[in-house]
């Protein structure tokens, strides 16, 4: 028995992993321009079928292939800052809203129209299989995926606090006036941040087309988790949104595990309003 | 304002009068399943399904079933049948407003539909207001033939009869090769299809003796299975009985070898597990599972017409038949057929006739003992289904043992020694 | 404001009058969902709209509206129409319980918050028994009458009172929009704090207009339930649908008093028209033409389509 729970700590703590990779990039992106990304798990979906494509019409292994679905949803990224986000980034939430939700919906068409509606997976890869460490099993591109989250959030992290750039995008989300003095173009910030925010989706969904399905409408699986992951772990806050990741994957896996599997994502979504009527800013979110 | 008001009036106008004329020689028959939306590809298939048994009715065909001999239906002068499609979207509301749609403005005589449960209830509700005949293929909520429906006819076995099918494959194969069956453990979506089978899962494993230790349900939609599949394993099964859609079934079966959970044998019923994603998804870690299914192409061993109409399905479709698809091309013989003894394309005839239809076993592609309506239900009581399992990546069917092309391998090998 | 008046009343002769000249009932029927789109939308606008709060939340009152009304006839036998009143009840309810929390948070974390409470309503209904779980309901067929709230042989019935809910709705919604709390409502919208300095007590404003937004979406909600005499979770509680309502109002005019009703007799045959002519065809093209549209309305007319129309009289 005991064996069956340090089993289930590990598998939420894997899937948790996942959570904050996805929800690194909308953290970013919210804590740079004040800016919901709810489109946010529709790149995923775009980078979990170039990783898809990329394996089927190439024979490339999606750890392989990797970069280039980084690369390519790096574009993607700053693609979409220049032509749907740029125009509306001093509007009102409304119109920010419904852009990116516009850009969900858009996402979502073109897949279908494209790939229709089929359920696709890479059916074996170089990571398949499964592996025990003292009893506990898990799936190698499990583990390989998780590992490539701790790491991607860890250069984010990085990036953002040690390295001249990084500090440039800080400066601009923390006052775009002064920065502009200080001759930072806030624009070419911006479309850097979209960039690095989605290209962090494009990380998570090479990593999980090896072990997950790929179908139009996956987004929306992750996409509430990581709105959920953000929210807790403060709007903005890279290892806020890190620790709020393994907390929501372990508050999933457990619940799940010890109540009623039916009802895991009614404790998650629980867990977050408690934490935001207590703490609207999140964790480590700033005020 | 005014502008806009006229305009937008004009193409109301203009819609309503797009309701063609139909022409003499036709019989138009609605046909409305999920054509855009989540399950856009089991819709088309199904369209194609009903499509290419219009296309044998329609022509001269030398196949032993109801009409394929002939071309159009001979009591009606060889008039042809017209398939009107409608798109539902899997919503309720949307399948009703179909259903009146094809009544009102495309004068159908009659509906095929709709696949999913809960839309087929509420067009089937429309059809028996306007008191147009419904029937049904492939839903198989046992609820819809329990409401007393004067016009809903359904052709497909329904969830109550394939979970017999499970405990009655059981029972045979413990004479068979004297094995013996411990605990059993359900997992199941939590919707209409799941909660259902759960039901009727219940039910017939206390009528037939069998132990169940627990169930699971799941929520659609998960982005992992891993607590679902730990609690179920800590019921300590012997035989799994699942229910999933398709992505469900790829997430589980990855997750059941990820945590190297091998129970004595995995029995799906149907949905996911058939669908031919799954194992185009998962290669060779799809072997062994058993399955309920309603029809495989193997059956042409003991009837080769199966064959011939499954490639000119493929030839049309560009995919493999599969289970629904029969469903659906079977669902359009039997209402052809039914038309053409009513010699007339009045709803209340065709209804008639459809109570009293009777095709043979061997005029059919499915594994039945024919169809024949029950005559207060109107549901097909020859109907059966049959438990397929995956073999090196194809499947065969396994039970009932006298359609079988295939042993059932059982147990389910255990993950570490599969190469 | 006159002309405005005359348009409106001319409008809905119009529309009272189509059935007079429209026997088709799958025309009727779109015009049946336009309406009732209409009528949530305009709910949703009362606290999206006047308020500001953008709410992904409001198919629950939907929810409750269809279930209440449900159970109490499929239970204990209670006319629908008490049932409409009940569901209006416990969706004002539940509109304080949710509000009350959430209230305090601000912009996205609402947002995000209401997105989280539809979905905890989607989760609990399709796991309780009681009201049917995953199954749901199927409303007992009884004879048709304007009591039993029930039409079988024509949908014109539910036409009207569909009509007479959306006359419904956008009288509340002109009222307040005229009143001392449409006033607040735009005073806490456009500058909270500044409203808050002033002594307006912006919870308890943004609470009624909550429960006004909850009342209008209960109703059509049990009109759902009585049109389509069969509901369940996912057809009632969807996110999607919560979604709709706001994008309905962003076409027409979010805080508009005609918007939401402009929005919903562009989008909802638009929807309609796509999924009969191109659906079985081009998979997806209606969601690409229509998420198009949102976003440059979005970009370019964040006034919606109202901005067209009313450049003369406002």
């Amino acid at each position: 028995m005991e064996g069956v729970f340090t089993q289930t700590l590990v598998s939420g703590i894997l899937i948790g992993f996942i959570y904050a990779l996805i929800a690194v990039g909308l953290t970013m992106i919210f804590g740079m321009m004040d800016i919901v990304n709810f489109a946010h798990g529709e790149y995923l979906m775009v980078a979990m079928y170039f990783a898809y494509w990329f394996f089927v019409l190439f024979g490339m292994d999606p750890l392989f292939s990797l970069p280039l679905v980084t690369v390519l949803l790096f574009l993607l990224g700053v693609i979409t800052y220049y032509i749907f986000i740029r125009p509306i980034i001093s509007a009102p939430m409304l119109s920010q809203i419904f852009v990116t939700f516009g850009i969900l919906i858009l996402l979502r068409g073109v897949a279908q129209y494209l790939w229709n509606a089929d359920y696709r997976m890479i059916p074996q890869t170089l990571t398949s299989g499964n592996v025990s460490i003292f009893g506990v099993y898990t799936g190698v591109s499990q583990l390989i995926a998780a590992a490539g989250a701790v790491i991607c959030n860890g250069l984010i992290f990085w990036f953002l606090k040690s390295t001249k750039l990084g500090m440039a995008l800080e400066a601009v989300s923390e006052d775009k006036e002064a920065a502009r003095l200080m001759g930072i173009n806030s624009d070419r910030m911006f479309a850097l941040a979209w960039g690095i925010g989605i290209a962090t989706v494009g990380v998570a969904g090479g990593l999980l087309s090896s072990f997950y399905y790929v179908f139009p409408e996956v987004g929306s699986n992750f996409c509430l988790m990581a709105f959920v992951v953000v929210a807790l772990g403060g709007f903005g806050s890279v290892p806020g949104a890190f620790i709020a990741g393994i907390i929501v994957g372990l508050v999933e896996v457990l619940s799940g595990y010890l109540i009623a599997p039916s009802l895991k994502f009614m404790f998650v979504l629980f867990l977050y309003l408690g934490v935001v009527f207590i703490r609207p800013q999140g964790f480590m979110g700033r005020k | 304002m005014w502008k806009f008001l006229r305009v937008f009036f004009a193409a109301v106008m203009v819609l309503s009068f797009t309701s063609l004329a139909c022409a003499q020689n036709e019989i138009r028959i609605g046909v409305i399943f999920p054509l855009t939306g989540p399950l856009a590809t089991t819709g088309q298939g199904l369209l194609k399904g009903a499509e290419l048994a219009a296309d044998i009715i329609n022509n001269k065909y030398n196949l032993n079933m109801p009409l394929a001999k002939t071309a159009g239906l001979p009591n009606l002068k060889g008039a042809k049948i017209k398939i009107i499609p409608g798109d539902h979207q899997g919503k309720p509301e949307v399948g009703m407003a179909e259903a009146e749609r094809l009544i009102t403005q495309e004068k159908v005589v009659a509906i095929i539909g709709c696949y999913n449960s809960a839309v087929t209830a509420t067009a089937a509700q429309a059809a028996e207001r306007y008191g147009i005949p419904f029937l049904n293929d492939s839903s198989s909520s046992p609820s819809l033939t329990e409401k007393g429906f004067k016009w809903f006819f359904r052709t497909t076995p329904h969830d109550d009869m394939f979970s017999e099918n499970f405990f009655i494959f059981l029972n045979d194969l413990k004479k068979k090769k004297k094995i013996t069956v411990g605990p059993i453990a359900l997992l199941y979506e939590n919707t209409l299809f799941g909660a259902d089978s759960r039901k009727y899962q219940e039910m017939y494993a206390k009528k037939y003796g069998y132990q169940i230790s627990g169930a699971v349900p799941y929520p659609a939609k998960s982005t992992q299975l891993t607590s679902e599949i730990q609690k179920l394993r800590s019921y300590n099964p012997s035989i799994i009985m699942q229910t999933s859609y398709t992505a469900d079934a790829i997430l589980s079966m990855k997750t059941y070898k990820d945590l190297n959970f091998a129970p004595t044998a995995l029995i799906a019923n149907d949905a996911g597990f058939n669908d031919p994603d799954l194992i185009k998804s998962l290669g060779k870690d799809a072997d062994y599972i058993l399955s309920r299914e309603v029809w495989a192409k193997d059956l042409s061993a003991k009837k080769p017409m199966i064959k011939t109409v499954a490639d000119m399905f493929e030839k049309i479709a560009g995919k493999p038949m599969s289970g629904d698809y029969a469903r659906s091309f079977t669902g359009m013989i039997v209402l052809a057929d039914a038309i053409n003894r009513a010699k007339s394309t009045e709803p209340a005839k065709i209804q008639k006739a459809l109570s009293e239809t009777n095709i043979k076993a061997d005029q059919l592609i499915m594994p039945w003992d024919g169809v024949k309506f029950d005559p207060k239900t109107h549901q097909n009581v020859l109907g059966k289904g049959i438990i397929v399992q995956v073999q090196k990546g194809e499947r065969y069917t396994v039970w009932p043992f006298n359609l079988a092309t295939k042993d059932v391998i059982w147990p389910f090998p255990k993950w570490e020694t599969r190469k | 404001m006159k002309k405005g008046l005359f348009v409106f009343i001319l409008f809905m002769c119009i529309l009272a009058a189509v059935p007079l000249f429209l026997g088709d009932p799958f025309v009727c029927h779109i015009l049946i969902m336009t309406m009732m789109y209409a009528t949530m939308s305009i709910g949703w606008n009362v606290i999206g709209g006047y308020a500001g709060q953008v709410s992904f939340g409001n198919a629950a009152f939907f929810g409750v509206g269809a279930y209440t009304t449900a159970i109490l006839l499929v239970n204990f036998s209670v006319n629908p129409w008490l049932g409409m009143l009940a569901g209006c009840v416990l969706s004002v309810g539940l509109a304080v319980v949710v509000g009350y929390p959430c209230f305090r948070l601000r912009g996205h974390y609402f947002a995000i918050a209401t997105i989280a409470v539809g979905e905890i309503m989607v989760v609990i209904f399709t796991n309780w028994d009681y009201v049917g779980a995953a199954v749901g309901i199927y409303m007992p067929i009884l004879e048709e009458s304007f009591t039993n709230f029930e039409f079988h042989s024509s949908k014109i019935p539910y036409y009207y009172i569909i009509l007479c809910m959306l006359v419904f709705a956008i009288a509340v919604s002109y009222i307040v929009e005229e009143s001392r709390l449409g006033y607040y409502l735009r005073a806490i919208k456009d500058d909270p704090d500044g409203a808050r300095s002033l002594g307006i007590d912006i919870q308890k404003y943004k609470m009624i207009a909550f429960s006004i937004s909850a009342v209008l979406t209960s109703i059509c909600g049990t009109f759902y339930g009585q049109y389509v005499l069969y509901i369940h979770p996912s057809s009632t509680m969807d996110l999607m649908m919560s979604i709709h309502l706001c994008i309905i109002a962003l076409i027409g005019g979010i805080g508009k008093l005609f918007g939401p009703v402009i929005g919903a007799f562009v989008f909802i045959p638009l929807m309609e028209l796509t999924r009969v002519y191109l659906g079985s065809e081009g998979q997806g093209i209606d969601m690409i033409i229509y998420s198009l549209l949102v976003i440059m309305i979005a970009i370019w007319r964040p006034q919606g389509l109202w901005a067209l129309f009313s450049r003369g009289d406002k």
